[in-house]
C-alpha cells in the first residue's frame, strides 16, 4: 500500500517537474538541427555552424557572465560590509521592516525605475540641468542602454543586495557567530582578526551555494537587460528570445542552438552545484 | 565621535529604499514632464481617474493577474507539499532533488519559448489556463524544494507513532503534518503567488499579449513610452507584496538551497 | 490524502486530453459568398480577437476607448485586443500550422506589406473578403497607394485600414534648415553630433529603404520585383554612409533605440534633433498632448518618402471569421473612419474616397483634417515613393543587425 502511494508521489513528480523540461530540451535540440519547424527541411549542421563561427553565442555569454559576476561581487560584498557595521541597528523594529521592502519590487519596475532616473531625460538629468552640470540632455554621461551596462549593473544590485544583506543576518543569528566572535576575541583576536577569520568564512561558506544560485539567475535574467540592454551584445535570455522571433524565418533554428547550448551550461552548474553529496550548505 | 557616521549612513540607505516608491508614486501622479522641468506641469489624479474609468483595463488586468497568481499558488503549494514527501522519502532523493533544480534554474522566457509548441498542440496558448500552467511548472520546483527541510526524520517518526498508535493516513495528515507544516506551507503560498506576480517573459509567450496581466501591462506602457500609466501600473504591481510584507516578513523573503 | 493526489493528477491529465476535443466545422468558405446579412447574423455574438501594435497612446485610445465599446454596442461583438506586430504574428501562424490548430488563437490582423507577404507565404491569411464588406464600396481601389501593397497585388485578402506617409521631424526653433538628403544629413550630423539615430523597428527601416532609393539614384529604383543585385549593391553603399558616419550618430552609434517610442521620448528631450515617422510624423498628438514642443514641424525627404496603406487582414484558422468580417467592415465605416482622421485623435488618414461619399460626411471628413502643427498627406505627395518589395525590408533587418549593430 505504501509503496503504491509513493509511486504515485514520484510519478507526478516526474510528469511535472522532469517532462516538461525534458520535452522543451528535446524540442529545441531538434529544431537546432533543423528537424523540425516550417521553414526548414530536415537534418542540418548548418545553424550549429552559424552559431559556433559567428561568435555571438560566446560574445553574449561573456557579457552575461561578467554582468552577472560584477553584480554578485560588489552586493556580496557590499551586503557582508552592512551586516558586519549595521547587524545592531539593522534589528529595529522600524528598520527590519525597512530593509525587506525591495524584496517587494520585481525586476521589471527595478528596470522601469533605473530607466526613469538615470536616462538622459530621467530624473538625475533633470536636476543636473537644473543644477548647471549641462545645458542639454545628450551631455548627461550614458547610463542605461550603455556599452557597460552600467543601467543593467545598477538594477541587479538594488535587486540582489538586500537579498543578500537579509541573509547574512541570518546566518549570523543561526551560526552564533556572535558568540564565536566574543570567544575570539577573548582568546585575544582583535576586531580584524575576527572579521577575517570568523565572520568572512562562516558567512560564506554557509551561502555561497546560493550565491551561486543568484549568479545563475542573474546569467539568465530577461527584463532588465530587456529593458536597460544595448542592442550587441545583449544578455543571454534576450538574445534567444529575439533570435527565436525574428523576421527571418530561416533563421529561428539559430535561436534555439544558442537556447540549447544555455540550457546545457545552467544544467551542468546544477549538477556541480547540487549532486555532491555533502553537508547542506543553508537551508530554511 | 566614532559611532558618528553610522546614524547618518543609516538614514541614507533609508531613503534610498523609500525613494523609489514615492518616485513611482509621484510619477503616476505626473503628467506633461517635458525635459528639464524638474517639476512636471500637472500633477494630480488625472491618470488615476483615465485609467480607471476607461477601457485601458488596469483593473481587468490587476485582477486577471490576481486570478492566475492565486491559483498558481493554490496549485503548486499544494502539488509541492504533497508530491516533496514522495520525493524527499525516497532513496534516490539527491537525483530527484537534482531534477527538480533544473527547470528551476532555467531562466523561464527560455523555458517558455521551447515549450510553447506543446501547449499550442494542447490549446493552452494565449489563455488564462494556458498561463497558469505554465507559471505551475516553474513554481512547482520551488515549492518542492521549499518543503525539503520539512521531511526530516523527526517528522518521518510522529507519522510512525500515529500510524502505531492506530490512526489512518488521514488523520496523520489533518492531525499531524499539516499542524506541523502550516506555517511552512503559508510562506510557500505567498511566495510561489510572488513567483507568479512577478513573472513578465514566460506570461509574455505563453499568454501572447492576449493575457494581459499587470507586467504585460508596464510592458506595454513602456513601449509606447507612455512613462505615467507606466509608473501607475508598477504601484498596482508593487504594493499588493508591500502589504503582505507588512503582515509576515517571511512571505516574501525567498531563500534556500 | 491519495484522493487529493487522484485528483491532481487527473487535473493534469484532464489538460492534455482537452486539446483533442477541439474540431471545427469547415463552412467558412460559404461566408466568402454569402449575402452580408447572413455574415451579420453569424457574427453578432461573438467574439473576435485582433492583434495589433500597441506603441501609440493615440492608437489605443482610438481602439480601446472607441472601437471596442461601438461594437459591443452595435453588433454585440466582444473585441480583444492583443499585442503583436510583425514577426509575432507570422510566428503565431506558423506555430499553428506546425501544431495543425484548426481553432486559432487570433481572428483579425493589422499588418502592412512585409507580414502581408510572409503571411501569404504561409499560407495564413484567409480571403478574398474583401469584396463582401460593403464598406469597401467607398474605397477607392484604382489608387495603387491603397491596391498594391509593397508591390504585390491585395487582391481581396487585405482590407485597407489607412493610408499615411513617412515624415521627418524636427524643431523649427532649433533647427531652421533641416537636411533633405544625404548628403546634407552626414554635414547635419557632423556639425550635431548625437542628435540623430535610426530606430531598429519598422519605422528605422523604412527611412533606410528610403536612403537606398536615393542611393540608387531616384525615387522609383526600387520599384518593381526584388532584385538580389541590386539590393546588395545599393545596401553596400547604405552600410557604407552609416558606419562612415556612425560615430557621429546617437551614442556614436554604439548602440540604436529598440522601439520608436523611444526615438520619439529621445527627440522630445532634446536629444536627437530629428525624428521620423508614418502618420506624417505622427505629430499632431504628440504637441497636443504635450510630448513634443509647439515648434515641431515634419517634411518629406527631397527624393521622396515611403508612402503606403496598412491593412487588416482575417488568419485562416480564424474561429469567428463572420464576427472579424463584421469588425472590419465598421472599421471602414465614415463613422469610424471619421473618428480616425480627427487630427485631436488618432489622427490618421482616411481610405475612403471622398467623392463616393456622401456630401455631409464628406464635409465632415474635411472639417476633422484641419492639423494645427503636422504636415499633411497633400503637402508631402510631390515626394511620395511606393513600397519596395518586401524582401527589401526583410533583408535590411537583417543586415542592420550584421553590419551596423554587431559591427
Amino acid at each position: 500500500m505504501r509503496i503504491k502511494k509513493l509511486n504515485i508521489g514520484i510519478l507526478l513528480f516526474v510528469l511535472v517537474g522532469v517532462v516538461p523540461f525534458a520535452a522543451a530540451f528535446i524540442y529545441a535540440l531538434l529544431y537546432s538541427f533543423g528537424i523540425i519547424g516550417v521553414a526548414n527541411d530536415g537534418f542540418t549542421l548548418q545553424f550549429w555552424e552559424s552559431v559556433i563561427t559567428s561568435g555571438t553565442f560566446f560574445k553574449s555569454f561573456g557579457y552575461s557572465f561578467l554582468i552577472a559576476l560584477v553584480a554578485v561581487a560588489i552586493s556580496v560584498g557590499g551586503a557582508l560590509w552592512i551586516t558586519l557595521k549595521f547587524r545592531q541597528q539593522l534589528e529595529t523594529r522600524f528598520m527590519s521592516f525597512i530593509i525587506y521592502l525591495p524584496l517587494a519590487v520585481p525586476g521589471i519596475v527595478t528596470g522601469f525605475f533605473t530607466f526613469q532616473l538615470f536616462s538622459k531625460g530621467g530624473f538625475f538629468a533633470r536636476i543636473s540641468h537644473k543644477l548647471g552640470f549641462i545645458t542639454e540632455a545628450s551631455q548627461f554621461p550614458d547610463l542605461v542602454n550603455d556599452g557597460l551596462a552600467i543601467g543593467i549593473i545598477f538594477s541587479f544590485l538594488t535587486m540582489i543586495t538586500p537579498f543578500f544583506v537579509l541573509l547574512f543576518l541570518n546566518v549570523y543569528k543561526n551560526e552564533r557567530v556572535e558568540e564565536l566572535s566574543i570567544l575570539a576575541q577573548s582568546l585575544g583576536a582583535n576586531a580584524n582578526q575576527i572579521s577575517r577569520r570568523v565572520f568572512l568564512p562562516i558567512l560564506l561558506k554557509k551561502t555561497w551555494v546560493l550565491i551561486v544560485l543568484y549568479f545563475i539567475f542573474l546569467l539568465g535574467a530577461y527584463e532588465v537587460p530587456l529593458i536597460l540592454g544595448q542592442e550587441s551584445p545583449q544578455m543571454l535570455s534576450v538574445l534567444i528570445i529575439q533570435e527565436i522571433k525574428q523576421y527571418d524565418l530561416d533563421k529561428i533554428s539559430e535561436g534555439y542552438v544558442v537556447a540549447v547550448l544555455y540550457t546545457l551550461i545552467v544544467s551542468v552548474a546544477a549538477i556541480l552545484l547540487f549532486l555532491p553529496k555533502r553537508k547542506r550548505a543553508y537551508a530554511t | 565621535m566614532r559611532l558618528n557616521w553610522k546614524p547618518f549612513v543609516l538614514s541614507l540607505v533609508v531613503l534610498l529604499i523609500l525613494f523609489p516608491f514615492v518616485y513611482l508614486v509621484f510619477l503616476s501622479l505626473a503628467s506633461e514632464w517635458r525635459f528639464p522641468d524638474v517639476w512636471p506641469s500637472y500633477i494630480g489624479f488625472k491618470n488615476w481617474v483615465t485609467v480607471f474609468n476607461s477601457e485601458a483595463g488596469l483593473l481587468k488586468s490587476f485582477f486577471s493577474s490576481l486570478v492566475i497568481s492565486l491559483s498558481v499558488a493554490v496549485f503548486s503549494t499544494t502539488s509541492g507539499f504533497l508530491i516533496s514527501k514522495a520525493v524527499f522519502y525516497h532513496p534516490k532523493k539527491r537525483v530527484l532533488t537534482l531534477l527538480a533544480y533544473f527547470p528551476y534554474i532555467l531562466a523561464p522566457v527560455v523555458f517558455a519559448a521551447c515549450l510553447s509548441f506543446f501547449f499550442l498542440k494542447m490549446g493552452l496558448f494565449g489563455n488564462m489556463t494556458g498561463v497558469v500552467v505554465a507559471q505551475f511548472i516553474i513554481a512547482f520546483p520551488y515549492a518542492l524544494l521549499f518543503f525539503s527541510s520539512f521531511w526530516n526524520e523527526k517528522v518521518k517518526s510522529y507519522e510512525d507513532l500515529v500510524a502505531t498508535l492506530g490512526g489512518n493516513k488521514w488523520q496523520t495528515y489533518t492531525k499531524v503534518l499539516l499542524p506541523l507544516a502550516k506555517g511552512l506551507i503559508l510562506i510557500c503560498f505567498f511566495q510561489t503567488f510572488l513567483i507568479s506576480w512577478f513573472e513578465y517573459g514566460l506570461t509574455s509567450i505563453i499568454g501572447i499579449g492576449k493575457v494581459q496581466t499587470l507586467t504585460i501591462k508596464v510592458f506595454l506602457f513602456i513601449k509606447e513610452a507612455n512613462y505615467f500609466y507606466g509608473a501607475l501600473s508598477c504601484c498596482l504591481l508593487i504594493f499588493p507584496p508591500v502589504v503582505l510584507l507588512y503582515f509576515n516578513k517571511r512571505y516574501v523573503f525567498k531563500k534556500f538551497v | 490524502m491519495k484522493r487529493i493526489k487522484f485528483i491532481l493528477f487527473g487535473f493534469l491529465l484532464s489538460l492534455v486530453v482537452q486539446s483533442c476535443g477541439e474540431k471545427s466545422t469547415n463552412n467558412d468558405d460559404k461566408l466568402k459568398s454569402a449575402p452580408w446579412e447572413d455574415i451579420e447574423a453569424i457574427a453578432e455574438g461573438t467574439t473576435v480577437n485582433f492583434m495589433m501594435w500597441q506603441g501609440s497612446t493615440a492608437i489605443n485610445d482610438y481602439i480601446n476607448n472607441y472601437v471596442v465599446p461601438s461594437v459591443k454596442g452595435k453588433y454585440n461583438i466582444n473585441l480583444q485586443i492583443s499585442g503583436g506586430q510583425g514577426p509575432e504574428i507570422v510566428q503565431l501562424v506558423m506555430g499553428e500550422k506546425q501544431a495543425d490548430i484548426e481553432q486559432g488563437q487570433v481572428d483579425m490582423v493589422w499588418i502592412n506589406g512585409e507580414t502581408f507577404f510572409q503571411l501569404r507565404k504561409v499560407k495564413g491569411l484567409w480571403g478574398p473578403f474583401v469584396e463582401q464588406l460593403p464598406n469597401a464600396s467607398l474605397i477607392n481601389f484604382e489608387d495603387s497607394y491603397i491596391s498594391t501593397d509593397f508591390q504585390q497585388p491585395v487582391n481581396g485578402m487585405e482590407a485597407p485600414w489607412s493610408i499615411n506617409q513617412f515624415a521627418i521631424v524636427y524643431d523649427f526653433e532649433k533647427v531652421p534648415n533641416p537636411p533633405k538628403n544625404i548628403p546634407e544629413l552626414k554635414n547635419f550630423i557632423k556639425e550635431h553630433p548625437g542628435t540623430f539615430t535610426i530606430s531598429n523597428d519598422f519605422t528605422g527601416m523604412t527611412l533606410l529603404k528610403s536612403f537606398m532609393a536615393e542611393l540608387g539614384g531616384g525615387p522609383n529604383v526600387l520599384d518593381g520585383a526584388f532584385d538580389e543585385n541590386k539590393y546588395k549593391q545599393l545596401s553596400q553603399k547604405l552600410w557604407k554612409f552609416i558606419n562612415d558616419n556612425k560615430q557621429y550618430f546617437w551614442k556614436e552609434g554604439s548602440t540604436f533605440p529598440k522601439e520608436q517610442s523611444k526615438m520619439n521620448q529621445l527627440y522630445a528631450n532634446g536629444e536627437l534633433l530629428i525624428a521620423y515617422g508614418f502618420n506624417e510624423g505622427g505629430i499632431e498628438d504628440k504637441v497636443l498632448t504635450g510630448l513634443y514642443p509647439e515648434s515641431t514641424k515634419g517634411y518629406a525627404w527631397s527624393n521622396g518618402t515611403i508612402r503606403n496603406s496598412n491593412y487588416l487582414g482575417i488568419l485562416y484558422n480564424s474561429p469567428e471569421k463572420a464576427g472579424a468580417m463584421q469588425v472590419i467592415n465598421f472599421l471602414l465605416s465614415p463613422e469610424a473612419q471619421l473618428k480616425k482622421a480627427d487630427a485631436k485623435g488618432m489622427d490618421s488618414n482616411t481610405v475612403l474616397a471622398m467623392d463616393k461619399l456622401d456630401t455631409e460626411w464628406k464635409d465632415k471628413f474635411l472639417d476633422a483634417r484641419k492639423r494645427q502643427y503636422g504636415p499633411t498627406l497633400k503637402e508631402l505627395e510631390v515626394n511620395a515613393i511606393a513600397e519596395p518589395a518586401p524582401e527589401y525590408m526583410i533583408r535590411l533587418y537583417e543586415d542592420f543587425r550584421k553590419n551596423v549593430i554587431e559591427n
